[in-house]
């Protein structure tokens, strides 16, 4: 472990080195878990452990007397680091300008459950497009749903989705989506990056279960909040019921999350998808 | 965990589409005042920035991202930034633990077996690489000093697993200032805290045949939960298979129907629940034991294997 607690200190110096270097106080959070891994690592090789049983997993290692597994479990942590460490400058401006957006952005700022703030900040210090590339809408040729219309008429059942789109309230100065020509990277105002027509938008999303519709409302442009607005799929959409809105109840197992839900979730992402690609058009 | 009697009523919750799922980010609490909340509404903006950054750079599906053009290099050893470098090296890390049951490599099997298509956007990506049955992670070579990789031979790296488990993980750390937190990506947890009821949070686990039942549940906190289920995306040629197949045969593995691993990272639990699939329960559970993780395999027959902190 000699060796292994050299690598440890090795990385922290480096740690410590980049945190010097930029001159950011913050990196002296990253440096202080760093050590705290340091000290883990080796004490876990090196240090005898009193035999008493615990939960917490690297003594439970160490009462098995295996050395290589704790290998795995401090190998995360050190990549998790190294990569935050790394990337800490990047996500530091995206940071700052929500924070300067915010400032701007009345109090009416949503926080309530579901609601997506705009996306434009997060997006770092590239001028990426308003909405992540996952967003982005797919063709649709194999879409078993038809066209548009129904899909409109589908909606009111389940819920009461606006169809109509909301009056655009007063949108701030600048070039504003409704403006088609407006060159998206321009402007260093974050408002200026929108793309989308303000309004609320449906669309549908398939897995081998059944589809799911989601309901998109974009305001000032930019994504506001999303939602389930249908569950068509054959079994209930309990599943994803952590997704905005909460339109559908959770069933009897009373859980906060639920692992391995992923199927559903496919089709919600590619609902939203769809919705957006109405509301760029 | 020792919780409080309730932890708060009001919080945070918001999801956003990303890395072909729905992630979600709830924040219980921390509503003291303006400034707490705007700290709290940034650290979020990060960690879904992190899905970004992440997916931008791992993705099997854009021939642009630094990953695929790592694997468009083939002898050479390639500078990498700090994201691809660590996903890889840990990737490899897994594979030495497994015995290969868990192969970053599997990539160009997944390929001739008709795993090729972006399912969001339909676009099918494909590469003129001939599968070779002998291609393994030991083809992969790391210089920790120039944090560079090379391919010893045509090959293509799929770090979805690992890809997904890091974001999780990155994200947890721009949350762990607000202590009581939990985010989704897709059904891949990571439960921070305490719940807003004031306990540890409460997990259910999707029962792989019954999809509006749970076969197990429990309460974790501080613990990425990751399941991994046949469910989940059956092969478009047609044979049945689902997408974990055995990089040491390249076909579908068919004695598990669903692996759900409870560690200290999302990443090493994401990796370890598909290294786990290949295994089969017997040696899957001995896995976990040996690396002090909590596990729970379920077969197809729908008989339990879990090890002892699962129960």
């Amino acid at each position: 472990m000699g060796k292994s607690g050299l690598s440890w200190l090795a990385t922290t110096l480096i740690i410590v080195g980049a945190a010097i270097t930029a001159g950011h106080p913050a990196l002296g959070t990253i440096t202080g878990l760093a050590i705290l891994l340091l000290g883990i690592g080796t004490a876990v090789g090196a240090l005898p452990v009193p035999g008493q049983f615990s939960e917490d997993y690297i003594v439970e290692r160490r009462v098995a007397g295996q050395k290589i597994s704790n290998t795995l479990v401090t190998l995360s942590s050190a990549a998790i680091i190294a990569v935050y460490a790394a990337g800490y400058h990047r996500t530091e401006p995206a940071a700052d300008k929500f924070e300067a957006q915010t400032a701007r952005r009345s109090t009416a700022a949503p926080i309530a459950a579901g609601v997506a703030a705009p996306t434009t900040a997060a997006l770092g210090v590239e001028a990426t497009p308003t909405v992540p590339r996952s967003l982005v809408p797919p063709p649709r040729k194999d879409n078993p749903r038809p066209a548009t219309q129904t899909i409109q008429k589908a909606a009111p059942a389940p819920s009461p989705i606006e169809q109509s789109p909301q009056p655009p309230s007063a949108p701030p100065a600048g070039p504003t989506a409704a403006d088609p020509v407006a060159e998206p990277t321009a402007p260093a105002v974050v408002t200026g990056q929108t793309k989308y027509k303000d309004g609320t938008y449906l669309g549908w999303g398939s897995c081998r279960h059944g589809d799911i519709q989601a309901s998109v409302v974009i305001l000032n442009g930019q994504i506001v909040s999303t939602a389930i607005a249908t569950c068509a799929t054959r079994y209930s959409c309990s599943w994803i019921a952590n997704l905005p809105g909460q339109v559908v109840n959770r069933q009897s197992p009373k859980v906060d999350y639920v692992s391995g839900a992923t199927q559903s979730s496919d089709a919600f992402s590619d609902a939203v998808a769809d919705a957006l690609s109405k509301a760029s058009e | 965990m020792h919780c409080p009697k309730r932890v708060s009523d009001d919080g945070y919750l918001r999801s956003v589409a990303l890395m072909g799922t729905v992630v979600t980010i709830q924040v219980v609490g921390h509503l003291v005042d303006r400034q707490q909340l705007i700290q709290r509404d940034a650290a979020v903006e990060r960690a879904f920035d992190w899905f970004r950054r992440i997916e931008e750079c791992c993705t099997r599906f854009d021939a642009q991202s630094e990953l695929m053009q790592l694997t468009a290099q083939i002898g050479v050893s390639v500078p990498v930034s700090a994201i691809l470098y660590e996903a890889v090296q840990f990737s490899l890390a897994v594979a030495e633990e497994s015995g290969g049951a868990f192969d970053p490599t599997v990539g160009c099997v997944m390929e001739t077996r008709g795993f090729d298509r972006e399912y969001r956007t339909g676009l099918t990506i494909r590469t003129a690489l001939e599968p070779s049955p002998t291609v393994s992670y030991r083809d992969v070579r790391l210089d920790p000093e120039r944090k560079a990789i090379t391919l010893l031979r045509p090959l293509i790296l799929d770090l979805g697993a690992i890809a997904k488990g890091l974001a999780i993980d990155l994200a947890v750390r721009e949350l762990r200032p607000f202590e009581n937190f939990a985010v989704d990506a897709g059904g891949d947890l990571y439960l921070g805290g305490c719940s807003p009821n004031g306990e540890t949070w409460s997990i259910g686990i999707r029962h792989p045949r019954r999809e509006n039942e749970l076969i197990h549940s429990l309460t974790v906190s501080d613990r990425a939960v990751c399941t991994s289920g046949d469910y989940e995306r059956q092969s478009p040629t047609g044979d049945n298979g689902h997408h974990i197949l055995d990089p040491r045969t390249g076909a579908s593995v068919g004695e598990v129907a669903s692996v759900t691993v409870v560690a200290p990272s999302a990443m090493l639990a994401d990796a370890l629940a598909t290294a786990a699939f290949v295994l089969g329960p017997a040696e899957g559970i001995r896995l976990f034991e040996r690396l002090g993780v909590d596990g729970l395999i379920v077969s197809p027959t729908l008989e339990r294997f879990a090890t002892r902190g699962m129960s």
